[in-house]
């Protein structure tokens, strides 16, 4: 559930998802979900001639399983707070 | 449990957003499904309405229509929201027919697999 509620509250910001298919997004996250499926507004493809498909797609739901990667705002990583945050996870607290 | 409200819709991951709109569905094949939400439940399984499938080959598309198509949830990739608004394509591209895009996907597959071939022939000479 950590990356579950990590997620939750970078909700508002902008963020970059790389798909398992190389297809790169950013736009601002809407929602997240437990399976962490994500919901993006605003969103534009960053290799867009490659994509012109995506042109016209502002908003878009991601499947949790075709995620690569989520690139974050670096004010929005506290390593500190997710060290803590994953020593009580493995506690069982 | 309790059902979500119309207000939580719109704050979730859940698809009901989408229902009764166009939406781009991205597949893990690379194929690309157009048509309208009709249902969906937790794993992303969808139905889609009036579904077409977008094929495009370079500068080159065609919407070809499939009827109501109901996608397993673990092949979709990404559910777009298509703005109206918008252009759905750039303007260069031209749409074509059917059978002009199946020739032009056969061109390029073929134009594809004989780089294949000469780069395995290449091999020896350790390219990378």
């Amino acid at each position: 559930m950590l990356f579950f509620s990590y997620f939750k509250d970078l909700v508002g910001r902008e963020v970059t998802v790389e798909l398992k298919n190389d297809l790169a997004i950013r736009g601002t996250l809407h929602s997240v979900d437990q399976y962490l499926n994500i919901k993006l507004e605003n969103t534009r493809v960053v290799d867009q001639d490659k994509y012109p498909h995506m042109l016209s797609v502002r908003n878009c739901f991601i499947r949790g399983s075709v995620v690569r990667y989520v690139q974050l705002p670096p004010e929005g990583v506290d390593i500190e707070l997710l060290h803590d945050a994953t020593r009580r996870e493995a506690r069982g607290g | 449990m309790s059902w979500a409200g119309p207000e939580d819709i719109y704050l979730s991951t859940s698809l009901a957003s989408y229902l009764d709109k166009k939406l781009l569905v991205l597949l893990r094949d690379g194929r690309k499904l157009l048509g309208i939400l009709r249902s969906f439940d937790q794993f992303a399984n969808a139905v889609l309405e009036e579904a077409c499938e977008r094929v495009i080959v370079g500068e080159l598309y065609c919407d070809i229509p499939l009827g109501l198509y109901i996608i397993r949830g673990e092949n979709v990739v990404l559910i777009g929201e298509l703005d109206l608004e918008k252009e759905e394509l750039p303007p260069h591209m031209t749409r074509v027919s059917a059978a002009e895009i199946k020739r032009a996907q056969k061109a390029e597959r073929e134009a594809s697999d004989l780089k294949g071939t000469m780069r395995k022939r290449m091999e020896f000479l350790d390219l990378d």
